[in-house]
């Protein structure tokens, strides 16, 4: 049977699926044929789980039962700014699982972040086997480019559960890039304005024919269009509150019904200068009544509400080209990325910006896929015709904690991947026989406010006093982005090392459970539209091999050792720098 | 392309004297060269030893690959910042074997056989170096000296072993003098 590698944008609202076919890079359309599938997961009473668009229609009827802005959690401890960010906009409940990381619960059962990308990565899956016509079991995942380790992991664990081999895990600027330049023999300095549901990132690359080299990526995962969303959803609120007395927000129902209103609405002023809001219904009073929203909303209101927001990323930009050594007339191009970008106050801040107006035929919503999808046939076909070289960066400093709460750099932001680079430390106690070796990633000097990746105990150094003894901390990144550490006592030879495999995401044990469990099996396929489903009719949409019917339900997840929570207090002093980072 | 016979070879090549190398030799490159020359040269050397065109390779060359993409990004990051280049310029001048041989300290696991020859450990290799640098000038004695405490931070060492008994019988001493 053929094989197809698929490239897959698994975003924070919608994902999208496309491969290369007869050299041809396409995107493949889902039952309704739409180009993009929404990121929801609705789980029913019998214990199947709906994707895509019928399932955010579920938002409204059924909020506990139905995950959206997933991957706003996904590889995140539970104690995380975003965690709790989540927990105040999201209806689904959301708890603490083993190791501190994050639960949804759903009815009696938890699933983890990765376990609910799964879901939606097999249903993508799906959509390419029906639309291809073959197995499809190897695939090129995008990621935020600003995505740290945990996140990666997390990711990467998620496409194992749903049945794929990643190929790779792609930064999504630099998937857009490819898109983008791929075959034209280009020679240009780009910028890459990616704002997605859930994440900015903004990349400058250099294309030399067949080489992207990223020189330079920064990002703000704590800012997409989901917050332009909840800027709306607050002046609703407020209004409502104003008007009527009674707060929305508390009632998960009507949140849903200003969400979909909400998120309607900014898409409607993509394309109009103004747009009406109707929420028959929103609530009852006391008397049961109903009581409704109607308001119009213009460009010129929408604008004032996320200005702010929108500055917030140009921030992130001048950053991003000082990294670079660039300045914005330096650039031949800009590429947006992501639904908001469609914006027109977005696009006339970025034209301004950039002092140029930015690319406007490619499609901000696909462009991403169809680079996953070129990088995923160049992977997996051995001398495929016109191999391109993605040359990235990691996006965050990889930090060792040290005495003193500070973080020592070992490999410095936007460094070219995959590298290895090691530096030495020291103990700081007398007789001292083990070190505990933390590892963040981040820009800050103080070890608390970068992202703890994870930690590791290394003995086996010659004892002796403070300061005397050398360790050496090595890293490496892959091409994925992903992290491996060592720790090595170059007088004894004694050494250890680890991939960090995290706390915030599944431990290798759970993850065998579930990959027996495949809880992603339970995804079941929509026959045709379903109320509230936008797409015209199906006309030939097979169910795919992936469409199993309502499998077992899985065993719950096994209990795992929880770690003293003392592990996360303040970094020991343990270890100290010695003499600055090689070479 | 992949695994065409004269590429593998070229990998093979570059992956077994990468110790060897410093930046400048790894990018094929100047003293001098211009921070868009250091660029070319990494889009070039990344075209031939890129781990993404070498995927469906065997295991070997697979690792090769890995291995000098490592160090390309290494040499291209402090190539390409005027800061970082000086201070690796400056290195180079005062010491080009010693900055040779540290390259790359995180690689410790791959790179055995040329640290059994130069010693598996921070102070037996310094002490190797010294040995080498008094021999070079001529100073038998300090060599012998010098080797003496290299063997004592790493005993059993069978290149150090060696040089020490060259010295000792008053033979060239090929574990010194070689490159």
């Amino acid at each position: 049977m053929e094989r197809v590698a698929v490239g897959i944008d698994l975003g924070t609202s919608n994902s999208c699926v496309a491969a290369v076919r007869d050299g041809e890079v396409e995107v493949l359309p889902n039952a309704y044929g739409e180009a993009t599938t929404a990121s929801v997961v609705h789980f029913h009473l019998d214990g199947t789980v709906t994707v895509g668009n019928a399932a955010r229609a579920a938002m409204i009827h059924d909020p506990l039962h139905t995950v959206a802005s997933s991957k706003r959690l996904i590889g995140r401890y539970s104690f995380s700014e975003e965690v709790r960010k989540a927990r105040a906009i999201c209806s689904y409940p959301i708890v603490e699982g083993p190791n501190h990381s994050v639960r949804v619960r759903i009815r009696d059962e938890l699933f983890s972040l990765p376990e609910i990308a799964a879901m939606i990565l097999r249903e993508m899956k799906a959509v390419a086997e029906s639309r291809l016509g073959c197995e499809v079991d190897q695939a090129v995942i995008t990621v935020p480019a600003f995505f740290n380790d945990n996140q990666r992991q997390a990711t990467a664990d998620a496409g194992r559960i749903a049945g794929l081999e990643v190929l790779r895990l792609l930064n999504e600027p630099t998937a857009a890039a490819l898109a983008y330049g791929y075959g034209r023999g280009l020679r240009q300095k780009v910028a890459v304005y990616d704002l997605g549901g859930g994440t900015f990132d903004i990349s400058v690359l250099e294309i030399g024919d067949d080489v992207f080299e990223v020189l330079a990526t920064c990002g703000d995962t704590f800012l997409g269009g989901d917050d332009f969303d909840d800027r709306l959803i607050d002046l609703l609120a407020e209004e409502f509150l104003e008007r009527e007395g009674e707060n929305l927000r508390r009632d998960p129902f009507a949140l849903e019904k200003l969400k979909v209103a909400a998120e309607s609405a900014k898409k409607a002023l993509s394309v109009e200068e103004q747009t009406e809001i109707r929420i028959p219904d929103v609530s009852r009073d006391a008397e049961g009544r109903p009581r409704s929203i109607e308001r119009t909303l213009t460009q010129g209101e929408f604008s004032g509400l996320v200005m702010d927001l929108i500055q917030r990323t140009f921030k992130v930009c001048d950053e991003a080209l000082a990294q670079a050594g660039l300045v914005p007339r330096d650039l031949d191009g800009v590429i947006l990325v992501g639904g908001p970008t469609r914006l027109p106050v977005i696009r006339q801040a970025v034209a301004d910006y950039f002092q140029q107006r930015p690319h406007t035929e490619i499609d901000p919503d696909r462009v991403v896929a169809m680079g996953a999808a070129l990088h995923a046939a160049s992977l997996a076909a051995p001398g495929f015709e016109g191999e391109a070289y993605l040359l990235d960066v990691t996006p965050l400093s990889l930090k060792i904690g040290v005495a003193g709460g500070l973080a020592e750099t070992v490999i410095e932001r936007n460094t070219p991947v995959p590298i290895e680079q090691s530096r030495f430390f020291t103990t700081f106690r007398d007789g001292q026989e083990t070190a505990r070796i933390r590892v963040y990633q981040g820009e800050s000097r103080r070890a608390e406010e970068n992202e703890l990746l994870g930690e590791f105990e290394f003995s086996g150094f010659r004892q002796a006093r403070r300061g005397e003894v050398r360790i050496e901390v090595g890293f490496r990144i892959d091409s994925d982005g992903m992290v491996e550490v060592t720790a090595r006592d170059p007088d004894t030879g004694a050494s250890t090392g680890t991939k960090i495999t995290l706390s915030s995401g599944l431990s290798e044990e759970e993850l065998e459970e579930i990959l027996r469990a495949s809880p992603a099996e339970r995804v079941r396929r929509e026959e045709g539209p379903v109320a509230g489903g936008s797409g015209p009719t199906p006309s030939d949409t097979p169910d795919g091999p992936g469409a199993a019917p309502s499998a077992p339900k899985p065993p719950p997840l096994p209990a795992v050792d929880e770690p003293d929570r003392s592990a996360f207090g303040p970094p020991g002093a343990e270890l100290a720098p010695d003499g600055d980072p090689t070479p | 392309m992949t695994g065409a016979p004269q590429r593998a070879g070229e990998l093979r090549a570059v992956a077994s004297m990468l110790d060897q190398l410093d930046y400048y030799e790894l990018l094929e490159l100047e003293r001098g060269a211009s921070g868009e020359a250091v660029r070319r040269a990494y889009h070039r050397a990344s075209r031939r030893f890129h781990p993404d065109a070498w995927r469906q390779a065997p295991d070997e060359l697979r690792v090769a690959s890995a291995r000098v993409a490592a160090r390309l990004s290494e040499a291209y990051a402090v190539l390409r910042d005027p800061g970082r280049r000086a201070a690796y310029d400056r290195q180079l001048e005062r010491d080009p074997r010693a900055l040779r041989l540290g390259i790359g300290q995180a690689g410790a696991a791959a790179r055995s056989a040329s640290a059994e020859r130069s010693g598996r450990t921070g102070r037996g290799r310094r002490f190797f170096e010294a040995a080498r640098r008094d021999l070079r000038r001529g100073d038998r004695a300090a060599a012998l000296r010098n080797l003496q405490m290299a063997l004592a931070f790493e005993p059993g060492n069978p290149h150090f072993e060696g040089a020490l008994a060259a010295l000792r019988e008053g033979r060239e001493v090929p574990e010194l003098e070689r490159d």
